[in-house]
């Protein structure tokens, strides 16, 4: 090892490495080793059998596309949440900032039934959906073919919600500390220099945000593919419609059926490392193309 | 340093150490509706064993989905005795030999000392005018039941339905098609499902166990909901079981064997029917409780040929469950 590593002038680097080791391997490395092992001792060509069945594939690019969806909704609007947050002073804004941590606090299957009370046909939120939202979305997307029927709990709607609320804290909380780290004079400058405002922020503003948003999307898109508490109470869990992927693995499971329940496990961590992979990958051309910032 | 050690191993030889040696503890892995049978259960027999002269055991119960339950027990968790919702569940733990594979044969009618039905939880009133089977898959009507592959209860709902199907000339595969057409949402366990019924309004009618049905009438009211009981409906029958490889002493095994024939006992079928289980014996069971009942007509698993074979026909991978919803 130390043969490996240039001798640093900081000191605790033989202890730092070994305990950075041991606890991703005891924590993280060995159980996806084991899930890996267990799945594949049945053979790759069993694996793909499991996987590629048209319920698992359904489940899957439901899982996938809703979670997509959902981080894209968090990167925006957590960006702009974080924005607010580093940059205005107001009145509530110190509760305001602890708020965004709540759903990483909340039990997912709590988080999900508060949802589930809230936008069922009989709550609060499904209620107004259909008696207000319905009928405007309707007018508004009628001419184009399509139709919403007001229903949010028990369709995909409910899950993209429950994704979303589990997600945002991700963006925020990588996203805020960048945005308080530049300073309000490179903005200035650019003013200064003659940059428009839409200019600035394209120019000099996103750059420097890119890295820290991509991460935070990275975050909430794994955190949402792999999210089952929240999600099984307000998908209305309907095969082939409103099943997502983790709820199949559980079936599986409670089928005694453990080496489908790893196949579809294996499927989804290679998606969801390929997935991580790209994001990394942009997120590395983005930094050479900006410079480190 | 010393002196520490010597206080602590003094507290436990004084304070834990005779409770550990002589006071036996059993653990129960249920299913979920039982929680308040069980609750019930747990003080009657610990003071009936206390006055027989034995030292008060520690009796705990876990509930929690049939087969996550089963699971459980399979992969490690010391559950001296079992009470589950299927056979087919037990069936899995003896199969890791657990306990002797003709476990059912073992207590009194099948080993179930209670038995249940499926009937229909309705809105007050009635108002879609539900009586049976056929009009679950009108038009108008939604259905709420669980998910088959993860709830036991809604495995016996299934068949149910299956059975009505068969005996009034339809092609059950068929007919199952277009009641669960009528299903908006398949909740992963019973509770779930009341929870969706009863809490958030969906649905005009759940299928649900008898037990649970009045126990919702119970807890919310009997001016909210109304039982309905269809034509025909399941026998259900909850097996119970002892784990014989988790016993770890004989005393254990002397309370294991006691606590499940307690069940069976004059005593316990009594707070079996207060539960709303149907149970065996009435002779010290409160009449009311057994009168509240009304006859039906039951099939069993036996009709299914057994969990083995219904359990591979309908509810495993690619089963007839399944084609209902991939078949296109």
């Amino acid at each position: 090892m130390r043969a490996l590593v240039n001798k640093s002038p900081m000191p605790g680097f033989g202890l730092g490495m070994g305990i950075t080791l041991t606890m991703l391997s005891l924590v993280v490395l060995l159980p996806i080793a084991a899930l890996l092992t267990y799945g594949f001792s049945f053979g790759p060509g069993e694996v793909w059998r499991v996987v590629n069945t048209e319920r698992v594939w359904a489940a899957l690019y439901l899982s996938f596309r809703i979670s997509l969806f959902a981080a894209l909704f968090n990167l925006v609007f957590g960006v702009v949440l974080a924005w607010v947050l580093a940059r205005y002073e107001f009145p509530g804004r110190r509760v305001v900032d602890a708020i965004v941590d709540l759903p990483f606090a909340l039990p997912t299957a709590v988080a999900g039934i508060a949802l589930t009370t809230l936008y069922a046909p009989k709550g609060v939120f499904g209620a107004f959906s259909r008696d207000y939202l319905a009928p405007l979305g309707n007018t508004l997307l009628g001419p184009f073919g399509l139709h919403f029927s007001g229903k949010i709990a028990y369709t995909q709607w409910g899950i993209l919600i429950a994704l979303i609320f589990v997600g945002l804290p991700f963006v925020v909380r990588t996203v805020q500390p960048v945005i308080a780290e530049i300073e309000r004079e490179v903005e200035e400058a650019s003013a200064t220099l003659g940059a428009g405002r839409a200019y600035t922020i394209r120019r000099v503003i996103l750059p420097a945000l890119a890295p820290a948003a991509l991460t935070g999307f990275a975050l909430s898109l794994a955190r949402a593919v792999g999210e089952y508490g929240s999600v099984i109470f307000i998908a209305g869990n309907i095969p082939m419609k409103t099943e997502i992927a983790p709820l199949l693995i559980v079936i599986r499971l409670e089928e005694f059926d453990y080496a489908a329940a790893s196949a579809i496990g294996i499927a989804m961590l290679l998606i969801s490392f390929s997935m991580l992979l790209v994001i990394n990958l942009i997120q590395i051309w983005s930094r050479r193309r900006i410079g480190h910032v | 340093m010393r002196r520490i050690v010597a206080a602590v191993v003094t507290a436990i030889s004084l304070g834990f150490g005779p409770q550990i040696a002589s006071a036996e503890s059993l653990l129960n892995v249920s299913y979920d509706p039982t929680r308040e049978l069980y609750r019930a259960v747990n003080e009657a027999f610990s003071a009936k064993w206390v006055a027989e002269g034995h030292e008060a055991p520690k009796l705990e119960s876990s509930h929690g989905g049939s087969g996550s339950q089963a699971r459980a027990v399979i992969d490690g968790l010391k559950a001296q005795v079992v009470t589950l919702a299927l056979g087919a569940d037990i069936d899995k733990i003896a199969e890791k030999g657990l306990l002797a594979e003709d476990w059912q044969s073992r207590l009194p009618h099948n080993s179930s000392p209670y038995t249940s039905t499926i009937v229909f939880l309705v809105r007050e009133g009635n108002p879609k005018g539900i009586k049976d089977w056929s009009d679950l898959v009108r038009d108008d009507v939604e259905v709420i039941t669980p998910n088959p592959k993860t709830s036991g209860g809604a495995r016996w709902n299934y068949l149910a339905a299956w059975a009505w199907a068969e005996k009034n000339g339809k092609d059950p595969k068929e007919f199952m098609k277009e009641l669960f057409s009528h299903v908006p949402v398949l909740d992963s366990g019973a509770r779930g499902a009341t929870t969706t019924f009863t809490q958030r309004g969906m649905g005009d009618v759940l299928l649900a166990w008898e037990n649970e049905a009045y126990l919702s009438l119970q807890e919310l009211g009997d001016d909210q909901f109304d039982i309905v009981t269809p034509s025909l409906s399941i026998l259900t029958e909850p097996p119970v079981a002892v784990v014989d490889k988790n016993i770890t002493s004989e005393g254990q095994g002397e309370l294991a064997k006691a606590y499940l024939d307690f069940l069976y006992s004059p005593e316990g079928q009594a707070i079996i029917w207060k539960n709303f289980y149907r149970g065996w014996d009435t002779s010290k069971a409160d009449p009311a409780d057994v009168a509240r009942f009304p006859k039906l007509d039951l099939v069993t698993i036996a009709d299914f040929g057994g969990w083995k074979k219904a359990q591979a026909e309908h509810f495993a991978d690619g089963g007839t469950f399944d084609q209902i919803y991939t078949a296109k």
